[in-house]
């Protein structure tokens, strides 16, 4: 199974998980971690515990799920990734890839599983017509 | 010229990339970091962490000193440091920086609170001091808009006195 972390700004982080959590069920192989409060080294080492934690849990893989590409999550994820087999770092999350992550985790490799989560994230992001069948 | 000097140790993240970027419109970010310079890999990523349009030049102490040096005039930089430390090897090196922001300097065990964003270890406390009597003015802001207080020796003695 791949193991995901979910590494943001704030709150949002434990949000996400516990959105997913109420719709799946606990027990999703996902984890969260905020930045608030952390300089650059303590979020990093934060992260890298996360994946070793993940790793010795017997995870095929981790998946370091990221709001902004470029802020300290995103920073301390991939300075994290670097010394992590197995561990990519997915930018922009949002709560349809969790889910789907969620669905496919025990099935696909890791990066077979980034692949396809990026794809969902961004299928989930649209401007959705106001009336059915008003396709504008 | 140097826009804005920060201490800051997330280094470059949103609050720098985005928050003081779009308020100042700087040319490039000069980032002070031994260790960072030091290692390819996380000057890639450092490097790799800011908008397109942004140059970044990520050097160390003595590197950093003589490019501020020799900067052109008509070139805005964002300044940053992850500590007063390096900080105050600038200023001691020649760099003049009349105004210092401090914008995050986060909790560790040995630290005392200054701010929320603000935490003070001994050796911060002296590097701050080194800057006060070089005649720099230090305040602690995160992001443009938000409140900004002046860092003086009386909130650096009531620092230390809880460490």
């Amino acid at each position: 199974m791949i193991h995901g972390v979910v590494v943001t700004h704030g709150r949002v982080a434990a949000e996400l998980v516990a959105v997913v959590e109420s719709i799946l069920g606990p027990g999703q192989g996902l984890s969260a971690l905020s930045n608030q409060g952390k300089g650059a080294p303590e979020l990093t080492a934060a992260v890298k515990a996360a994946c070793a934690e993940a790793v010795a849990d017997d995870a095929r893989g981790v998946l370091l799920f990221v709001d902004d590409m470029a802020g300290s999550c995103a920073v301390a994820c991939r300075l994290a990734a670097g010394v992590t087999a197995q561990a990519r770092v997915l930018s922009g999350v949002n709560l349809a890839m969790l889910l789907d992550f969620c669905t496919w985790r025990d099935s696909l490799s890791s990066e077979e599983l980034a692949r396809r989560l990026v794809e969902k994230g961004r299928q989930a992001i649209a401007i959705l017509p106001a009336n059915p069948g008003d396709d504008d | 010229m140097v826009s804005l000097a920060r201490i800051d140790d997330r280094l470059i993240h949103g609050q720098v990339t985005v928050g003081w970027s779009r308020h100042l419109q700087p040319d490039r970010i000069l980032l002070c970091n031994e260790e960072v310079a030091a290692d390819p890999w996380q000057s890639r990523v450092y490097a790799s962490s800011v908008p397109p349009k942004l140059a970044v030049a990520i050097l160390g102490r003595e590197a950093a000193a003589a490019d501020l040096r020799d900067a052109r005039p008509d070139r805005r930089d964002i300044l940053l440091t992850s500590d007063p430390a390096d900080m105050l090897a600038l200023v001691r090196a020649g760099v003049a920086l009349p105004e210092i922001n401090v914008g995050g300097m986060h909790y560790a065990k040995g630290k005392a609170e200054l701010h929320e964003y603000v935490w003070l270890d001994r050796d911060d406390v002296a590097a701050l001091r080194g800057l006060l009597a070089a005649g720099c003015r230090l305040y602690a802001q995160t992001v443009p808009g938000s409140r900004d207080a002046d860092i003086d020796a009386a909130d650096l003695d009531r620092i230390e006195a809880e460490l």
